[in-house]
């Protein structure tokens, strides 16, 4: 057969590139301090992720990006969420620079691309808005065309990385049509336009969530990315590519999670013996085992679809829900057996707490795609599993 | 990486080769099993008779060692079964515990053992039972009441006292037993206990079929012969059988390094990559039968249970996967068989939500499908075959050195 899980050679050399990187840049207390900042990041950590090639990683050699597959960017990403080290590694690095290749005619690319490879430029998706969805009749904010500029009105609420991105991607109506996904359009918002303004929501485990208000912002055409009222399959097709890799990086979570807590279990001692030895404890840990298992062949059988070309959009879908749905059932199991030191902000399951919650959402939570399976389901077009 | 389990070329032209020579001997008067309790004795001598067309070609037991009638084919293995999977049927064609013991016999027999056992066992012409679990013997396997003394009259001879329970398959009796037993009343646990490959018709020896609703495990999904191979239970009692000390299996006083090297193979969930057919038919009647697609259209709560039981479905493969991916798929162990009992039961309750009372009724084509769902509700419920899901989470958790 041809069944290989192994990574390859270069697949080995990102992991423990990245593996070697955090233990070296981004220690514990490190991670600590950059989860309470607005970007997750530095100048001087951002400048050497570039210089590792990690921000061009998918972006092809003919953009200044590094052309790997989308499965090695799982790879470097499941590594960089065993920290879990913040910052707009996704958002910009793959969420961005997948909806300018999608999205984006070639002059952009042009200009964009290699920008984003160096470090230069920083991305966010300006999508989701106080009636919270991921779907196209979700979007209110409009774009209204006068003379050769466009003003763009709305609320864009659950910004991720808002405040560590130069450019906004603001998903916003053009035109109202029959179909819901029509006249949807996406344009390149400098964040420090005059009439975009940018307040970080509270909250413990919230992370870096943002509210972008767009009060009439007056941007020049040119700034529409790829063609007016055509944004939205481009901006699915971007998603639909990224979301496994935002999986993977919770796998590598989980993973991390899985590890510390089977360490404390060895240590921790109650009643006489070390608590691992209890079958409520272990029932426990095994549970986390299943969980992050199925989050990470999930995440990696969804990139190799999309990496081969085969239809992969369930395989999407069920690597959203294990994933999402596995990071958070991890660290709740994990926070049971670790208990009171569980609670202190500098223990690192903490780190994964709010990561696992202030990601659940993102790219839509597990019950979003769970009624995409469900009509997939349930539809007679659709091949059987 | 690659999630392929498509063939290679090498494989694909031996599956040619396996094609031609199913469809040249396919027996006509084989029925195709659902039921096992329904297979009658005639039945079962078609399927044995086509096991030793198998076996002679060494077919039966692909994997095994060549030299003692197995097909050494290693890799050709799942071409095999793919073939016979598409027939919808699967190996070994009849009830039979070879598998079990024939790694025990291997891994502890000695020379003349095993080419007196092997040969027939996998080439199909002996049939074996496993003999462990006792009316007080059950998940603790190390707690073995049935003595196998030493005789005082001639020491080369053990005597065997005690019974067996919850073991072996229909139409009884087997060739041989292969038999775990309490060989010394002083000795510590674990230093007490001998293994026998043994003949099965010696004299002393009762098989008494039990009265069991047909059970079987959540295999039944994956293959007919999943459900023969659990369906129906047998206790087996010994009085005063004695059995020559040449049919010790492994030292006097090894008996649990031998049950282990079996419990490496029955706990392991195997290395075979799964494709649970019950699912597939599930999903088939929530897209075209008209009695479940208005269920579905009516009631959205159902379609959380037909997600849920997808998403069963596809942890279950990926698990299964990881087994079978070698190295780069990590920790395996019992933990894929773990999940499929466990969830079992949750998948049952889900199915027979999201179909109706349709889910209870075992009835052709009129109804649902061929009744196979009946099936997968008594299967939801077992268990224990195999070993319990708790036994199993004890294995795990050794292997993950939960708190050591």
């Amino acid at each position: 057969m041809t069944l290989d899980l192994e990574l390859n050679e270069s697949e080995v050399l990102l992991r423990n590139a990245a593996l070697d990187f955090l233990r070296r840049d981004t220690p514990k207390l490190v991670v600590q301090g950059l989860l309470d900042t607005d970007t997750g990041t530095t100048d001087e950590l951002w400048q050497k992720a570039a210089d590792m090639g990690w921000l061009g990683i998918i972006i092809p050699q003919e953009y200044g990006g590094s052309g790997y597959p989308l499965t090695s960017a799982g790879v470097l990403f499941e590594a960089l969420g065993t920290a879990p080290l913040p910052g707009p590694h996704f958002s910009s690095t793959i969420l961005g620079s997948l909806v300018v290749l999608h999205a984006g005619n070639e002059g952009q690319k042009l200009e964009l691309l290699p920008a984003l490879a160096r470090g230069e430029e920083t991305l966010a998706l300006a999508m989701t808005e106080p009636n919270y969805g991921w779907d196209p009749a979700s979007i209110e904010t409009t774009a209204t065309s006068s003379g050769g500029e466009f003003a763009l009105n709305g609320t864009k609420t659950f910004t991720m990385d808002a405040l560590a991105a130069s450019k906004l991607i603001v998903v916003a109506r053009t035109a109202s049509g029959s179909e819901q996904d029509a006249g949807i359009s996406l344009f390149l918002v400098d964040r420090e336009s005059e009439g975009v303004s940018v307040r970080r929501l509270p909250g413990f485990l919230s992370g870096r969530t943002f509210e972008v208000e767009l009060d009439g912002v007056k941007v020049p055409r040119s700034t529409l990315l790829g063609q007016e009222n055509m944004g939205w399959a481009p901006l699915q097709q971007a998603i639909t590519e990224a979301t496994p890799i935002l999986c993977t990086y919770k796998a590598g979570g989980c993973q991390a999670v899985i590890e510390m807590t089977l360490n404390y279990s060895r240590i921790r001692v109650q009643f006489g013996q070390a608590i691992g030895r209890f079958q409520r404890v272990q029932d426990m840990i095994i549970d986390m085992v299943t969980h992050s298992d199925a989050a990470k062949w999930a995440s990696y059988e969804a990139l190799w679809k999309l990496d081969t070309g085969q239809p992969a959009i369930e395989s999407v879908h069920t690597a959203k829900v294990l994933a999402s749905q596995g990071y958070w059932e991890v660290v709740t199991l994990g926070h049971q057996v670790f208990s009171g030191v569980g609670y202190s902000r500098e223990s690192p399951i903490s780190f994964h707490t709010r990561t696992s919650r202030s990601l659940h959402h993102y790219l839509g939570e597990p019950s979003h795609h769970r009624q995409e399976l469900a009509r997939m389901l349930v539809s007679p077009e659709v091949s059987a599993v | 990486m690659n999630f392929s389990i498509e063939l290679t070329p090498e494989q694909k032209n031996f599956g040619k080769e396996v094609s031609a020579w199913l469809d040249e001997n396919w027996p006509a008067d084989m029925e195709p099993i659902r039921d096992a309790q329904k297979m009658t004795r005639e039945q079962f001598q078609v399927r044995r008779k086509f096991a030793q067309k198998l076996g002679a070609k060494g077919w039966l037991f692909p994997g095994h060692p060549q030299e003692y009638g197995g097909g050494g084919l290693g890799h050709l293995t799942p071409v095999i079964q793919e073939e016979l999977a598409s027939r919808g049927e699967s190996l070994p064609i009849v009830t039979d515990w070879t598998n079990l013991a024939a790694p025990a016999i291997l891994a502890r027999g000695t020379e003349e053992q095993k080419k007196r056992f092997l040969p027939p066992m996998l080439t199909g012409n002996s049939m074996t039972w496993q003999l462990m679990t006792e009316p007080d013997t059950g998940t603790d396997v190390a707690n073995q009441q049935t003595n196998a003394l030493r005789s005082s009259r001639d020491g080369e001879y053990f005597v065997i006292n005690g019974s067996k329970t919850f073991v072996g398959g229909i139409h009884p009796p087997p060739d041989q037993f292969y038999l775990l037993t309490r060989s010394d009343l002083e000795a510590p646990r674990h230093e007490n206990l001998s293994s026998f490959i043994m003949p099965a018709n010696l004299p002393g020896i009762t098989i008494q079929p039990l009265d069991l609703f047909p059970l079987s495990t959540m295999a039944a999904a994956y293959g007919p012969t999943g459900a023969t191979m659990e369906a129906i239970k047998n206790s087996v009692f010994f009085d005063d059988v004695r059995v020559h000390e040449s049919y010790l299996l492994g030292e006097e006083g090894e008996g649990w390094q031998v049950t282990m090297a079996t419990f490496a193979v029955e706990h392991g969930g195997g290395a075979n990559i799964i494709r649970n057919r019950m699912s597939e038919r599930f999903f088939d009647q929530c897209r075209n039968n008209p009695h479940i697609t208005t269920r579905l259209r009516e009631n959205p709560h159902l379609l959380d249970k037909l997600v849920d039981v997808y998403l069963y479905t596809q942890t279950e493969r990926l698990l299964s996967i990881r087994n079978a991916g070698g190295k780069g798929g990590g920790y395996g162990g019992p933990h894929f068989a773990m999940f499929s009992k466990v969830f079992g039961s949750k998948y049952g309750a889900d199915l027979a939500e999201v179909l109706g009372p349709y889910a209870f009724i075992d009835e052709g084509e009129e109804r649902l499908d061929d009744g196979i769902f009946e099936v997968g509700q008594r299967n939801s419920i077992a268990k224990a075959p195999g070993g319990t899901p708790e036994a199993m989470k004890i294995q795990i958790a050794r292997a993950l050195q939960i708190g050591r």
